[in-house]
């Protein structure tokens, strides 16, 4: 091992040949010094560096950086894309707290809230509130007609586009339609803002809003909104609106081209015999009426 | 190129680095190799990995990247060639004064079982030898080189005089 050693020593010059001779007189070197010394003499390509650079710049490179960056820049740009479209799917699918009702034409729909206040949506309406606010702010978007029923608690807010409706505790009917809307309060008292104008409703009492204009109405007894029976309810009414609920509940189109429109209605109609109901309507205001399938025209008989 | 790290994409600079160290790292791939065409591809091609990867490589450690890749290309080669070594044109005999032709026959002899010996040896410990005998490299250089221990360059070098002395011996015999 030790021989081995200083054999290594030697050829890496560390000893010379003498000393490694002297340490060990018994061992024959010469062929190991040969050995060493021919190994020397192999003969080694000699490059032309000059030569081997022209050669070499002939070479095609691929240089990539930046399309390692433009690569990552794509990668995390599609990570970012997954994680867009599944926070916000998931979000839909587990936060969306938008609670939405809505009934088609000819159709009511009765639902009750998260604190048991009850609604009935009628005709063509759509109801949404949020059920996550719903402990802390009782508020409702309206389009159309309903009435509700509250229980008792935080202020309980209907927002329509023409106007706010709030209440603490009460039953009381909304209808918001083309032109025309309508607050009736059947109990306790109710809050209208219109046009940052505030009416306090009593039981018995009516808010109405036609074109635009605050119409005076008369106190009614009724305990339920009419159309709960089954029946439309008019006092002093133009005649367009009696109109559109006709279409709403039967689902039909009125041709009233001919007929003064703007004449006021009283009265009713029912939302379960289409002629009684047109009857109702033409009969008191001399008007008369044909039918074809879906269509209806009123005409003034008068004049035939 | 503030950036002492890109220093290798400076064109110049590359061509500096190229030229300083073409031949010994030529010399390094031939001594693994033993084929004098295929030691200059495997260089050309590891100068031209230094110079694609020029932005990621540190300067300072090129120079061990350049043997390193070499050594990773000559092991990827599918196909060894076969080693093929000679003798420098009038090379000297290890006794000047002694011209007897039965002397230079014997040199001949001897030189010849040697090459075919040190032919035979192992890529790594033909390189450790040749390393060490033609560039008087010493171990712990070797070492540096080829970015291993210098117990490991050690281990190989006693492994490849042990071979070669065995082989010339019995030849002589």
């Amino acid at each position: 091992m030790n021989k081995e050693n200083d054999i290594l020593k030697w050829f890496n010059g560390e000893i010379s040949l003498e000393e490694i001779k002297k340490r060990y007189p018994q061992e024959d070197f010469s062929s190991l010094e040969k050995l060493g010394f021919y190994s020397k003499q192999i003969d080694i390509p000699k490059i032309d560096a000059q030569k081997a650079l022209e050669d070499f710049k002939t070479r095609t490179f691929k240089k990539d950086e930046t399309k390692v960056i433009s690569l990552n820049f794509k990668s995390f740009l599609k990570i970012a894309a997954i994680f867009v479209v599944m926070l916000t799917s998931s979000y839909f699918l587990f936060f969306n707290n938008t609670k939405s009702y809505s009934t088609e034409i000819a159709q009511t729909e009765t639902l009750s809230l998260p604190d048991n206040s009850e609604v009935i949506l009628n005709a063509q309406s759509k109801l949404t509130f949020n059920k996550k606010e719903w402990k802390q702010s009782r508020n409702l978007n309206l389009k159309g007609e309903a009435f509700f029923k509250v229980t008792k608690g935080e202020k309980f807010t209907v927002k329509t586009d023409v106007g706010n409706i709030q209440v603490l505790g009460t039953q009381f009917n909304v209808k918001e339609r083309a032109n025309y809307f309508e607050v009736k309060c059947y109990e306790g008292s109710v809050r209208v803002t219109h046009n940052n104008k505030t009416t306090i409703l009593t039981t018995g009492k009516a808010f109405r809003v036609v074109d635009g204009e605050i119409i005076e109405t008369k106190d009614f007894y009724a305990k339920n909104p009419s159309w709960l029976a089954k029946e439309s309810n008019f006092d002093n009414v133009p005649l367009w609106q009696v109109i559109n609920e006709l279409e709403i509940q039967y689902d039909i189109t009125i041709k009233a081209s001919n007929v003064n429109v703007n004449k006021m209605f009283s009265g009713s109609f029912t939302h379960t015999n289409k002629n009684m109901a047109l009857q109702s309507v033409t009969i008191p205001l001399k008007l008369s009426y044909k039918i074809n399938s879906k269509k209806v025209e009123f005409y003034n008989y008068e004049k035939n | 190129m503030s950036n002492p790290k890109h220093k290798l994409c400076d064109e110049s600079y590359f061509n500096n680095f190229y030229l300083e160290h073409i031949q010994a790292v030529n010399n390094f791939a031939f001594y693994k190799c033993g084929d004098k065409a295929a030691s200059l591809d495997y260089v050309q091609d590891a100068f031209a990995k230094i110079w694609e990867n020029c932005s990621k490589i540190d300067f300072e450690k090129a120079k061990t990247y350049l043997f390193t890749t070499v050594n990773n290309l000559f092991l990827n080669a599918i196909r060894h060639q076969k080693v093929v070594l000679s003798y420098a044109k009038e090379s000297p005999y290890i006794d000047k004064t002694n011209q007897s032709p039965e002397y230079l026959l014997e040199e001949d002899e001897f030189k010849k079982k040697l090459l075919s010996a040190i032919s035979d040896l192992s890529e790594e410990q033909r390189e450790v030898f040749l390393l060490n005998r033609m560039e008087d490299k010493k171990y712990r250089e070797i070492a540096d080189l080829l970015n291993i221990s210098q117990k490991t360059v050690e281990k190989r070098m006693s492994a490849a005089l042990k071979i070669l002395r065995n082989k010339v011996d019995n030849l002589k015999v």
